[in-house]
């Protein structure tokens, strides 16, 4: 179970690590969009993967959507959405390149550095999951379930906000 | 040693390094955006590798991812947001050109 | 075995519906026709368009395909007769569903069409209109039947099925499934009026037959879950329970296929409008209903 686990969370990894290059190498922004929904979907199979399986299944729904949205507005503000051009969308590469490698490296070495220790502790059912999960949301975490749904809900008012139409006067 | 845990928390780094880059080298505030998800992306790899490998018995902490996605979400919409205005007003969401907030 | 089944039910249900669809189309029940038609398909000649995205071209039907069959494994045939009995089976067929859209835009961007590409892009638009309205009708679902497990909510159903106890539910579930299967009359990706065929319009032979394959298996996983979760699935008198599921798929197939036919092509912006200010505050009312009925009436 457990190197059949570890290989499969190999296998998702470089997928999702795969298709995060591709987002930034393709010229075509479409395509970007759905490389970067594919590499959501394989850390989404990553949580299904380490048995969890609502936050698995919700990953691969919720980013299904988003990342379309994503790609559609791609082409609304991009010059050239089909890549056809060829047009260079980067700049301060080196610095970029240098913070993502340091970024990258720091992190490893903290993970291999630490000595994570013990037995894994077993987990519970998914069914199980599920009903902890609702217990928690609705129960002693419920202050900040709210406070996320106001938050999107702030959002959403601000948002439509800012990208209204400014009305023209009348007179 | 838990091998399990450190292969998902390397490629968490790994997907954090990506968005990092992206994030930086984009002239394109779509762009960006992207690069900012992928680094939330890991960002959720990680808690749920934590979660699973180290307190499996801790709901609060799926709780706690369920606020990221959340995150991700409004970050998405409130990018777009600005997108959208901006666009409206410039013609473009290409960042090198936008410095009206330079001193 | 029990896969081999599923898949032999599945190849049936979907020849049975394309059975169905000619008749609803064309009027004549011809059992022959869809193997015909699939066997021309086949033999065409398959056209590439010039300057295409040729991944998305390709990968687009299959992708289509693929989300149509994630959502059949957690739909139960019978007791025990089901590919994968998750425990949070009801999301999951959101999530596999949610990949349509996807495949769609990917199939509408990737032949460089102008119709192709206007109907990717509505389908997207719609996503809310109809999304919306499956998620939270599964939502009251699994409210009654206190789990997510397809199995359970079939079980849930023994006393009295869902169809009569949030009857406002099922309406809301079967119109946005049609609207996720692009049936008429809100076809809108393809519409044959606006879009001369819109995402179907740019391909042919092999790849147009897959595509309308993949269409099938959605309209069949979508009869199968409305079957599911709103007409008690396998329950029922005198017939074993593969039969009763098979049955009520199909009735409900039929009856997508054959009733939107009589009615307009709605346009794009009045099906949002109906959705967004009817639909989504009925299914709200949907919610709180069965919330209340089920903490008050224990059936």
């Amino acid at each position: 179970m457990s190197v059949a686990q570890a290989l499969f969370l190999i296998f998702f990894g470089a997928a999702a690590v795969w298709f995060g290059i591709v987002v930034f190498r393709t010229h075509s922004m479409v395509r970007s969009a759905i490389a970067l929904l594919f590499s959501q979907t394989a850390v989404g199979a990553m949580f299904l993967v380490m048995q969890a399986e609502f936050l698995g299944v919700l990953q691969i729904m919720m980013m299904a959507t988003e990342m379309s949205v994503m790609a559609i507005f791609m082409v609304m503000f991009m010059m050239d959405p089909g890549g056809m051009g060829k047009m260079d969308m980067t700049h301060q590469k080196r610095l970029s390149l240098w913070a993502g490698g340091i970024g990258l490296v720091a992190a490893l070495a903290v993970i291999w550095g630490a000595g994570w220790t013990g037995p894994v502790p077993p987990v519970p059912g998914a069914a199980e999951q599920a009903a902890a999960l609702g217990r928690e949301l609705l129960g002693r975490s419920m202050f900040i379930f709210e406070a996320a749904a106001l938050m999107i809900l702030t959002a959403m008012v601000a948002a439509t906000m800012v990208a209204i139409a400014p009305r023209e006067e009348d007179d | 040693m838990i091998p399990e845990l450190m292969i998902a928390l390397s490629i968490g780094a790994a997907l954090f390094g990506i968005g990092l880059y992206g994030a930086l080298s984009q002239t394109n505030l779509v762009m960006i955006i992207m690069g900012v998800e992928l680094v939330l992306s890991a960002a959720l790899l990680n808690m749920v590798a934590f979660w699973r490998y180290l307190h499996p018995d801790v709901t609060a902490a799926k709780m706690y991812v369920l606020i990221v996605m959340a995150v991700m979400a409004v970050e998405m919409t409130v990018g777009f947001g600005i997108a959208v205005a901006r666009f409206r007003s410039r013609g473009s969401v290409e960042m090198e050109e936008a410095r009206e907030l330079k001193g | 075995m029990t896969l081999a089944i599923i898949l032999f039910a599945l190849a049936l249900g979907c020849y049975l519906i394309a059975v169905l669809e000619d008749w609803a189309v064309h009027g004549r029940l011809d059992p022959l026709r869809p193997a015909v038609s699939a066997l021309a398909l086949l033999g065409r000649e398959q056209v590439l368009p010039r300057k295409s995205d040729r991944l998305f071209f390709e990968v687009g039907p299959v992708l289509l395909l693929v989300a149509g069959l994630l959502a059949v494994a957690v739909i139960p045939l019978a007791p025990g007769l089901i590919v994968t009995d998750l425990a949070t089976g009801a999301l999951f067929l959101n999530a596999a569903l949610a990949y349509v859209l996807v495949a769609l835009i990917m199939a509408g961007w990737g032949p460089n069409g102008a119709y192709a590409m206007i109907g990717g892009w509505r389908f997207l638009g719609q996503f809310v209109a109809y999304a919306m309205l499956i998620v939270m009708t599964i939502t009251a679902v699994a409210m009654r039947a206190e789990s997510l497990s397809t199995t359970e909510i079939v079980t849930s159903q023994a006393a009295l099925w869902n169809v009569f106890y949030q009857p406002i539910g099922f309406v809301l579930f079967v119109i946005a499934a049609m609207g996720l299967a692009w049936l008429p009359p809100i076809d809108l990706p393809t519409g044959g009026g606006d879009l001369a065929g819109g995402v179907e319009a740019e391909y042919t032979g092999a790849r147009l037959a897959v595509l309308r394959l993949a269409r099938l298996v959605i309209v069949l996983a979508l009869a199968s879950a409305t079957a599911t979760f709103y007409l008690g699935g396998w329950l029922g008198p005198w017939l074993p329970a593969w039969a009763w599921t098979a049955a009520k798929t199909l009735a409900v197939a039929a009856a997508m296929l054959f009733l939107g036919r009589h009615l307009p092509r709605l346009r794009e912006a009045r099906y949002l409008a109906v959705s967004w200010k009817l639909g989504i505050p009925l299914a709200l009312a949907n919610i709180i209903l069965v919330g209340v009925i089920a903490l008050v009436v224990p059936i």
